[in-house]
């Protein structure tokens, strides 16, 4: 069932189009992961499906419910998880969480109740009490995730959770995350991290420049450079000009290239051992080659020419 | 009002665990009252004004001036006043010791050219100009000695000549009693003239129990009030009695009440600078609840506020606010100006330094030509009658002086209702801007 449905949604920022026509879907039970560099129109596209910003044109419909005829409605169907630490730093874990239960609607018990229930999932029923002001990175970031769970939305935003802190706190987020989608919660996740994309979203969105340049399931998005074959090929490759090799483009596809690195792509699904053959016969000066199977970041490669660790 | 009542109790909470802030600004008030009050005040436990320390240098030494000497250092004028008889020079150098509030000199041949001459006689008055209060106090009674001594001159003309020789020791016994007999027809007959009973006094140093009995005379009726002296029951209501603390913590707290506002209306750049006014926006609530938060929590943080500057202020100086409804409602409509101006600066300015520097210009401005740190009788005259009278902080602090000291105070009910209406149009006003300004995305 679809939780969010988001039909070509655009916002401009003076002559900066921030997202240009961004469409996706996420479902019950899903991690769709919206995969991008910074800027590339990520907390845009969140921040006008959690109603922050006012779209320039297209059209958010949550849970069956079009945002722009009944927002609240709307609002009450979702959980917001915002990038920056959004908690009151003067009053304590627990008083945060039922502070945000109770302006979402449930009444002072059920906040309570509700509030002792994500402490102890997300392993801060320790430090309850201590004020925000006194926790650590990691733990301000559990504690910023379940301000947005006490309602029990069945679909959640979240905007870059785990910058900035440790791999073990982060570990730790992304169990929380996967355990909830497991509970039937459709989640948005912006990140700009590609291993979190590629061991948690079932779906990946490419995000550049505003435009969704992308989407599919991560083998989808490898299918598109050829399945399982990327060449990465190394030596003195400055005087290379693969234009010139005549019938390359027919076989390889070449997503990037420097004085000392060239990244091919095998276009049709010949065995591994020919391509190298071919690959080895071309008139460079090549001291290695390495096969490995494509990553999110050549998908990038090949989509935008850049690094998305750029 | 279930979401606003959340919203009000997390920024209570925040505040409380934030106390430095508005802790020093209710401080602040009580502890400038202390210090003025002390140096200025009564140095005894007694509330009211203290004794007046003055020099008399009687160089006329005639037997009249040896009369008003004997006068003024008994019965009532003994419990207010504290003459030293001095020469001229020591009482000047204790004047410039600050050791007296002022000097008074009858100057020779003062009596003799006042019974017998028709020509103007002067007393002198030196000032300390290093105090306020005492010398302008021994200045008014001065100048009702002079009035008086004014009349019986033109009254008792002819008669003057005869006192002169009964007090140089001419006079017996036949000749007094003539005198005084004579004096008396005339002060019969010009009664009417020179007791016009239109106005009269009430005794506002007088803090014992007269049981009523200052209570201003009716117009016609001729009679001056007169006094009971002896206690009077427990019903018996008290007349007000001056108290400087009472005098000056209505100004501070007025001022500091503007600060203290300027203090919970920075909550609202918090809220946008910890994001959790953006985190509040996606929830399903109108950004109407969230405004009205932030108003009401100024408002309630001044009433707060205000209990503990006027309510302690009142229990630390034991001053007798004497009307707890009037001077609440006074508080209250004041408090609801205060809220209404510290939330509208950071509505107009999205920069939350500018916002704070402004605030606080504001606040010293108004309390300044408001009267609440110097009397208003001291500014310029275009201030003082032009300015200050449109002050809000001029009507709390006038109202809520003349609640404590006047004998009939009157007219703070329309104080209240003026200051109200400015507060509820500067509270709606802000409510707005700041609405306006969250929606279009020019704060946050």
């Amino acid at each position: 069932m679809s939780l969010l449905k988001v039909e070509r949604l655009s916002k401009a920022f003076g002559a900066v189009r921030a997202v240009d026509e961004v469409s996706l879907e996420v479902r019950e039970g899903e991690i769709y992961g919206l995969l991008g560099p910074n800027g590339a129109g990520k907390t845009t596209t969140l921040s006008i499906i959690a109603g922050l910003l006012k779209a320039d044109g297209g059209k958010v419909v949550v849970g069956g419910t079009d945002f722009a005829s009944d927002p609240g409605r709307a609002k009450k169907m979702m959980g917001v998880v915002p990038q920056e630490i959004a908690l009151y730093e003067e009053l304590s874990g627990r008083e945060n969480l039922e502070f945000w239960g109770r302006v979402a609607g449930l009444s002072g018990v059920d906040a309570r109740k509700r509030a002792t229930e994500l402490l102890e999932a997300l392993s801060l029923a320790d430090r309850a009490k201590d004020k925000i002001k006194t926790y650590s990175g990691g733990m301000k970031r559990r504690i910023n995730l379940g301000a947005a769970l006490l309602h029990r939305p069945r679909l959640l935003l979240l905007d870059e959770p785990t910058v900035g802190i440790d791999p073990q706190a982060r570990m730790n987020i992304l169990q929380f995350v996967q355990d909830l989608c497991a509970d039937g919660t459709g989640i948005l996740y912006t990140t700009h991290y590609l291993e979190e994309a590629e061991t948690l979203c079932r779906r990946i969105g490419i995000i550049d420049h505003g435009k969704l340049l992308a989407e599919g399931t991560l083998a989808e998005l490898q299918e598109r450079l050829g399945g399982e074959k990327v060449f990465v090929l190394e030596g003195d490759l400055a005087a290379a000009a693969p234009e010139t090799w005549p019938g390359f483009n027919h076989r390889f596809r070449l997503l990037q290239q420097s004085a000392g690195q060239m990244l091919l792509a095998a276009i049709d699904k010949r065995d591994p051992g020919e391509c190298l053959r071919e690959l080895l016969g071309l008139p460079l000066k090549v001291q290695n080659v390495t096969l490995k199977r494509p990553n999110l970041n050549d998908v990038f490669l090949q989509l935008t020419g850049r690094q998305l660790r750029e | 009002m279930k979401t606003l009542r959340v919203l009000l109790l997390k920024d209570l909470r925040r505040a409380w665990r934030n106390p430095v802030g508005w802790l020093v600004f209710l401080a602040i008030p009580l502890v400038i009252t202390a210090l003025i009050g002390m140096v200025f005040g009564p140095k005894t436990s007694d509330t009211a004004l203290g004794r007046i320390k003055f020099a008399l240098v009687d160089e006329d030494d005639s037997v009249l001036a040896r009369m008003l000497r004997g006068a003024i250092s008994q019965g009532k004028g003994g419990e207010h006043l504290d003459p030293v008889f001095l020469g001229r020079g020591e009482a000047l150098q204790q004047l410039q010791n600050d050791q007296l509030s002022a000097v008074v000199v009858i100057p020779a041949g003062f009596t003799r050219a006042y019974l017998l001459t028709t020509n103007v006689v002067s007393l002198e008055l030196v000032k300390n100009p290093a105090q306020s209060i005492y010398p302008a106090v021994l200045e008014e009674l001065l100048g009702a000695v002079v009035t008086g001594l004014d009349a019986l001159k033109r009254n008792l003309a002819s008669e003057l000549p005869d006192w002169e020789a009964v007090v140089e020791g001419q006079g017996d016994y036949h000749r007094v009693s003539e005198l005084i007999v004579r004096a008396g027809d005339r002060l019969k007959a010009a009664r009417k003239t020179l007791f016009p009973p239109l106005i009269t006094y009430a005794n506002e140093a007088e803090t014992s129990n007269l049981a009523g009995s200052a209570e201003a005379a009716a117009p016609g009726d001729g009679k001056a009030p007169e006094k009971k002296p002896g206690r009077a029951g427990g019903a018996a209501k008290k007349e007000p009695g001056f108290n400087i603390f009472g005098y000056l913590l209505p100004g501070l707290a007025a001022m500091f009440l503007l600060f203290l506002g300027e203090n919970a209306s920075r909550n609202i750049h918090r809220e946008l600078e910890q994001r959790t006014l953006q985190r509040f926006r996606t929830l399903h609530h109108q950004l109407y609840d969230f405004v009205a938060s932030k108003v009401v929590f100024c408002l309630v943080f001044l009433m707060l506020g205000s209990a503990v500057m006027l309510g302690g202020g009142g229990l630390i100086f034991r001053i007798d606010w004497r009307n707890p409804l009037a001077l609440f409602l006074l508080t209250a409509s004041y408090c609801m100006f205060a809220s209404g101006l510290m939330t509208l600066l950071p509505a107009l300015l999205g920069d939350r330094r500018s916002a704070q520097a402004l605030a606080n210009v504001l606040a010293m401005l108004l309390g300044m030509i408001g009267g609440s740190t110097i009397p208003v009788q001291q500014l310029p005259a275009f201030l003082r009658d032009h300015v200050s009278p449109m002050l809000p902080n001029y009507w709390y602090t006038e109202a809520v002086r003349s609640l404590a000291f006047d004998s009939h105070p009157g007219g703070w009910l329309s104080v209240v209702l003026k200051m109200a209406l400015v507060g509820a149009a500067l509270m709606f006003l802000a409510a707005w801007r700041l609405r306006r300004g969250l929606e279009r995305g020019t704060r946050g």
